[in-house]
């Protein structure tokens, strides 16, 4: 229960929020207007009330948040974001395609240990829903990578 | 009685073997289209179009009224089995669906659920655009922007009934909910507001892939605390259609919030601007208010009936104004009217006088794609469910990449994927701590149809107040809305002086 | 000495540009064609105006077999409101932009002058294809049935609200508050996100004019739903919508913020790859394809003009818009 009181994401979370509506409704205040004579709201207007109300209620969150058990998120979670990213990255330069399939054959070879058997028919059967029902009917264009690109033109 | 004979005409025109065949293939197409996340029925309507060139424009429009319709079917799929909205209607569906599949283990019957419902509202629809379609288009019509705000207003509070546990940390997302939907163009002035000086934010944050992180990606992280779990075996029992099938007792527990939903997603689905997603979520919330025998958002089957029911409707029910006046109501509806015009016919309010045959042929392909879809629907159940059987440890790489493709066609772009990664984190981060995404993403859905529409009446009305209060409808609207408001809290104030007398 | 001097300076000038322009003609002569795929990008969504006209002009190119037999592929980038695309295209390298298409109107380059730094000088311009105009129009149950009554009553102090899309129409709305002298407080406007949208609420008399452009609005003055009452455009409009007067029949100046519709390339495209494709949308001009099923169909006026003319229109045009701002 030592954890009980000291700061954490569950404090992070309201400050946050908070500071988000001040960024709105000072943008909105300073930059977009707020009410016009004939025109009732302008572009602000709704922003900048919006964003009273949160950081109000964002303050009430952060007193309450200091009731709220933390709940620290084990680091295996992450991998899948990892994961991802390593997809996002990869894309840029080998292109999605390769870099799903890397994705899938690390992911479920050398992290999960399956079978090179059980590996290949689940990377096989999402390339196929990628390819045949994203790439060849919805006509999808997925990126190439640079290198690929560097070779087209 | 006219129209009923005029329908059934529109039969004689739809039972010729293409055209049957045709209806087959675009329900297949809509369900496929359906589920994958991120494509929704406009991309699949939009690049079959040419394809359709070469068909006579009623089959070409019923094999694309087939696919925008079987559609609404497929969205749930995803979401009952992975937690991922195939289409963005589906986030409600999603929200008692996967329990039902995951807690309740009960996958098929959460299949056979969405599937009925599916069909009752999309009946319903059906029937009421048949026999009204042009005095609903007119009713469509009197909602303008002052009408609009209040209906917006009063569906505003039923978030209200979506905040959960917490209700501070549910209002705390439904205003960052509205917030991140004011960044981009503002459309009444045409200038960009809160895109701080990026081209991409220029454009806003898009629905989709927003959907498909806050929802979808943020429960493979979730997934991953539970993959040694050892839960695989819960599908022991029942692959089969039979082992699926729902009680007397559950079908009797499905039917009134269906046809509630049924009547509200018609009428949601004729008003300008709302569309399924808006109809889905306010079929969900009416269910809110009424008794359910378990509890929404636990899996209920009351939870999946009212939503998809809902959704199905409003799909039918956008048909009205497209039809009677040539208006479309979605994003979908306006590349329909587009191809109307390829093959030659004026969509406007004279077609169901120059062109009878189409327009009957149409609603009644709507009937038939309806009957069809269900057949399909109830019958890949088994192979459905199937996917549950997979590991969670496969599942969750296999989830992440539908994640990104997903999110990447949405826009054909790496903007999509960067916002579906970003909401996939903070989701799982505000999940952990005990913040429900659902109000955010339904905030981020009615916020802007509000605040336009409020702009508007105030541009009309010359920054006058009164307009709200002026107009029978929009008076009717404010009043019940002030009801909603000032219940509470009287009886709040009641049982306290009650409570202090004692 | 300085006689001499001069003479010989003014005869380079004129004899310099004459040794310039055949050099560049040189280069011009290593003629181009497409061997490889065209990518043709598109900023709004499939189904979009200009995704129709994109495609109608790729189905005549590749009926009328006018880009060598080359596969063209539509790329949808949506992304920023459209800006994103544009900014691709403009940077596109040299060499990948001979075959980078982008089609482009008048609705496009202006939120792009407006709200970002590119302009048009960031593009080579290809051809400009077509021209649609602007009407204003009442309903049959309002007070004022013609646009001698509303401007009378606008003058008058009366407040009336026009209803329309974005972009041209709101450009319009400008332009034509400014040529009667009101102001758009009692002339206001509501922008929506499409003429459909704006005709619904028209339609349930929320809104006391409607702008749109013939082709959106033809089908409702058939049903005697709304009625046609002025032209912005030089000329009247044929057909149904001949009844409404321009400005200048009513002692005005005309106005009109015509939407064109056109092709550009990136700033880096070749001027022989340049010169290639204002020449393949020339030759799709002329086909009875286009101006049946596309031009007629969408109520368009055709106006091709080639690059060197298109590009002297679009410079005018961006300052013309740049100088309202």
């Amino acid at each position: 229960m030592e954890t009980k009181k000291s700061f954490g994401v569950r404090m992070l979370i309201p400050i946050l929020t908070a500071v988000f509506g001040i960024v709105f409704l000072f943008l909105g205040l300073t930059q977009y207007g707020f009410w016009h004579e004939l025109r009732g709201p302008l572009p602000g207007f709704f922003p900048t009330l919006v964003g009273i109300v949160l950081v109000i209620i964002s303050a009430l969150a952060l007193f309450q948040s200091f009731k709220d058990p933390a709940r620290p998120v084990p680091m295996e979670n992450w991998l899948p974001a990892v994961g991802a990213l390593g997809i996002i990255l990869g894309t840029l330069v080998f292109g999605m395609l390769f870099s799903i399939i890397a994705f899938l054959i690390i992911w479920i070879r050398y992290y999960e240990k399956y079978s090179w058997k059980t590996t290949i028919t689940t990377t096989l059967i999402l390339v196929a829903i990628v390819v045949g029902v994203f790439m060849f009917w919805l006509q999808v264009p997925f990126p190439k990578g640079l290198i690929l690109d560097a070779f087209a033109y | 009685m006219e129209n009923l004979f005029l329908l059934l005409d529109g039969f004689q025109v739809v039972f010729t073997l293409q055209n049957v065949l045709v209806t087959l293939l675009g329900a297949v197409l809509g369900l496929i289209v359906g589920a994958m996340p991120g494509v929704g029925s406009l991309a699949g309507v939009a690049l079959l179009l040419p394809l359709t060139y070469r068909f006579n424009p009623t089959t070409a429009i019923i094999m694309l009224g087939a696919l925008y319709y079987s559609n609404m079917y497929g969205g749930s799929f995803s979401a009952i089995l992975l937690n991922i909205p195939g289409d963005t209607p589906a986030v409600m569906t999603a929200l008692d669906g996967y329990p039902m599949a995951m807690k309740r283990k009960r996958p098929g019957q959460a299949l056979f659920t969405s599937n009925i419902s599916s069909f009752v509202g999309g009946l319903i629809g059906m029937l009421i655009l048949t026999f009204m379609g042009p005095a609903l288009a007119d009713l469509g019509l009197k909602f303008g922007p002052a009408e609009m705000t209040a209906l917006l207003l009063v569906a505003m509070t039923s978030i209200g009934w979506l905040v959960g546990k917490n209700p501070t940390k549910g209002v705390v997302l439904t205003l960052v909910g509205i917030l991140i939907a004011t960044m981009g163009m503002d459309t009444l002035t045409g200038s960009p507001r809160y895109n701080f000086g990026s081209m991409y934010l220029l454009g806003g944050i898009p629905f989709t892939p927003f959907v498909i992180g806050s929802v979808g990606f943020a429960q493979v992280l979730k997934l991953v605390s539970e993959k040694n779990n050892k839960v695989e075996a819960h599908l022991e029992e029942k692959l089969t259609i039979k082992g699926s099938l729902l009680t007397r007792h559950e079908l009797r527990r499905l039917l009134p919030p269906a046809l509630r939903s049924g009547f509200l997603g018609t009428f949601v689905g004729v008003l300008p601007g709302a569309g399924a997603t808006t109809g889905s979520f306010l079929g969900y919330a009416l269910q809110k208010s009424f008794k359910s025998e378990e509890e929404l958002g636990t899996g209920a089957i009351e939870g999946v009936a009212a939503c998809e029911a809902a959704n199905n409707a409003a799909a039918a029910g956008s048909f009205a104004p497209l039809l009677a006046l040539g208006i479309p109501g979605s994003g979908t509806g306006a590349v329909l009217l587009g191809g109307l015009m390829m093959w030659g016919l004026n969509p406007g309010p004279l077609l169901f006088s120059t062109q009878p045959d189409f327009c009957w042929g149409l609603i009644s392909s709507l009937f038939l794609a309806n009957l069809l879809t269900l057949m399909i629907a109830l019958l890949i159940i088994p192979f459905l469910i199937k996917i549950l059987t997979v590991p969670i440890k496969l599942m969750i790489p296999a989830i992440t990449v539908i994640c990104i493709v997903g999110a990447y066609s949405t826009s054909n772009s790496m903007y999509g994927v960067l916002v579906m990664f970003v909401s996939g984190v903070l989701g799982f981060v505000l999940d952990r701590n005990g913040y429900s995404t659902a109000p955010m993403l339904l905030s981020f859905v009615l916020a802007p149809l509000l605040e336009s529409n409020m702009r508007k009446a105030f541009i009309i009305s010359r920054g006058s107040i009164g307009i709200f209060f002026d107009k029978p409808i929009s008076l009717v609207l404010m009043l019940i809305l002030f009801a909603i408001i000032l219940t509470p809290i009287v009886r709040g104030v009641v049982t306290k002086i009650q409570g202090s007398k004692g | 000495m300085k006689k001499t001097m001069l003479f010989i300076a003014l005869v380079a000038m004129m004899v310099l540009p004459l040794f310039a322009q055949g050099e560049a003609e040189q280069a011009a002569s290593g003629e181009f064609v497409p061997t490889k795929t065209i990518e043709w990008y598109c900023t709004s969504s499939p189904g979009g105006g200009s995704d129709i006209f994109t495609r109608a002009i790729i189905d005549i190119i590749k009926a009328e077999g006018l880009a060598n037999g080359q596969d063209i592929v539509i790329q949808y980038k949506t992304d920023g409101a459209g800006e994103v695309g544009r900014n691709l295209v403009s940077n596109t390298k040299a060499g990948k932009a001979d075959y980078t298409l982008l089609t482009f109107n008048s609705g496009d380059l202006m939120p792009m002058v407006k709200n970002t730094p590119n302009r048009i000088e960031d593009f080579t311009p290809l051809s400009h294809m077509a021209v649609d105009k602007h009407l204003i129009f009442a309903s049959p149950d309002s007070k004022y049935q013609s646009a001698e009554q509303i401007i009378a009553a606008l003058k008058a102090g009366e407040s009336m609200v026009l209803g329309g899309s974005k972009g041209d129409d709101i450009a319009c709305h400008a332009a034509l508050s400014e040529e009667l002298g009101v102001d758009q407080d009692t002339f206001s406007y509501i922008a929506h996100d499409s003429t459909g949208a704006a005709i619904t609420t028209f339609l349930g008399g929320h809104v006391d004019l409607l702008i749109s452009k013939p082709a959106a609005a033809s089908e409702y003055v058939t049903a005697g739903k709304i009625i046609p009452v002025l032209a912005l455009s030089t000329s009247r409009f044929p057909g149904n919508l001949s009844v409404a007067p321009t400005l200048s029949e009513l002692g005005y100046n005309d106005v009109e913020v015509p939407n064109w519709r056109s092709v550009v390339g990136g700033a880096n495209m070749s001027d022989a790859a340049r010169d290639f494709w204002s020449d393949v949308f020339g030759k799709v001009s002329q086909t009875d394809a286009w101006n049946n099923d596309y031009i007629n169909k969408k109520k368009l006026v055709p106006d091709y003009m080639d690059w060197k003319e298109y590009k002297a229109y679009a410079d005018k045009f961006q300052a013309d818009y740049l100088s309202t701002l």
